[in-house]
């Protein structure tokens, strides 16, 4: 099973690097903090699984709300000159922490 | 099942999410990392606030170019324009000037006044002077002046009792006229048979004509009032 989900993110990270897209650089940001939403649904996703909580429509549905919400909220907060990308840096780094811990610790009871 | 089913979401969503990855990958490589927002931001403005100082300089470029030219072209009129003013001043007598010319000194008669005589003859007066100036200038004097006070332009020679007014200023005998030009026509020009010079030593005054190598004259430093005389013709002129 993880060979195929890394399997499916070489070829989303080959698929990205060959699309004939380049992000304006001021968008770059907010991407970023996209990114980091979407990691942390992931690992959240993984988390959930390995709890045997997993939902697929919270999961879907958190991974791209979160992410957009993400963006959206920094470039709120560029226009309203607060810099609420540092608040979702901070949220969603914990929380991508958290995750990983608790899958680092799932892992480390399974074997 | 539900596993397969969240394996293939989980899937699905790192697909997108490698997708985002590698996008911003390209990005981040793109634009080198260490120009983050807020320092393109700092170079926009630092930019934009170049930009304009560029903008006003080369418009203070244009301008002073255009100030150069004009300052060329009249600089040329200021040149003329200071050779002129400076012929008009000594003329004038409003600047110090020198130059070879004659000294001619004139005093009273050292003959005692016998009962009878008349006093007048035997003293300097203004109507002397005046014609000796007269004489001088005739004879192309470009600068007088008696006892220091320079005849200008506006300059009056008149009795005042026992002493002469030049310039508004009182002056005795003896008197040194001095005046530049070339010497020996100054001095023929005074020297000249029936001259009032030649008059003055028949009447017995002290008279004498002096070449002179070089004569410094004073300007005239007083004040030069003109409140009636207007510029008529030259105005016409420089329009």
């Amino acid at each position: 099973m993880w060979v195929f989900v890394i399997f499916c993110l070489l070829v989303g990270l080959v698929l990205g690097f060959q699309l004939p897209v380049l992000l304006p650089l001021v968008y770059t940001k907010y991407m970023s903090i996209a990114v980091l939403a979407a990691l942390d649904s992931v690992f959240g996703g993984i988390r959930a699984y390995m709890e045997e909580s997993f939902d697929n429509v919270i999961f879907i549905s958190g991974f791209f709300v979160n992410m957009l919400l993400a963006a959206g909220l920094a470039y709120m907060g560029d226009r309203l000159g607060v810099e609420l990308y540092l608040a979702a840096v901070i949220v969603f780094g914990v929380r991508l922490f958290n995750n990983l811990g608790i899958i680092r610790r799932y892992l480390l009871k399974k074997h | 099942m539900k596993n397969k089913s969240a394996q293939i979401s989980i899937a699905l969503v790192c697909l997108v999410m490698g997708v985002l990855l590698a996008i911003q990958f390209k990005a981040t490589e793109n634009y080198q990392t260490d120009l983050i927002p807020e320092r393109i931001d700092e170079l926009t403005q630092k930019l934009n606030t170049v930009t304009q100082q560029r903008d006003a300089l080369e418009e203070e470029v244009l301008s002073l170019r255009d100030k150069l030219i004009n300052v060329r072209e009249t600089d040329k009129a200021m040149k003329d324009l200071q050779d002129e003013l400076q012929k008009v001043q000594m003329a004038a007598g409003t600047i110090p000037v020198e130059g070879p010319g004659v000294a001619v000194s004139l005093d009273d008669s050292t003959i005692s006044i016998q009962p009878g005589d008349n006093a007048n003859y035997s003293i300097i007066h203004d109507t002397d002077l005046l014609i000796l100036v007269n004489e001088l200038k005739a004879s192309g004097a470009e600068a007088i002046a008696i006892n220091g006070e320079r005849i200008t332009a506006m300059s009056e020679i008149r009795c005042a009792g026992t002493l002469i007014l030049v310039n508004w200023t009182k002056i005795g005998p003896p008197f040194v006229i001095e005046a530049i030009g070339d010497p020996d026509m100054l001095q023929s020009g005074l020297m000249l048979n029936g001259g009032h010079l030649n008059t003055l030593k028949f009447l017995g005054l002290q008279t004498s004509v002096q070449k002179m190598e070089n004569i410094k004259l004073q300007a005239y430093s007083g004040p030069m009032k003109i409140t009636y005389a207007i510029p008529s013709q030259y105005q016409e002129k420089a329009e």
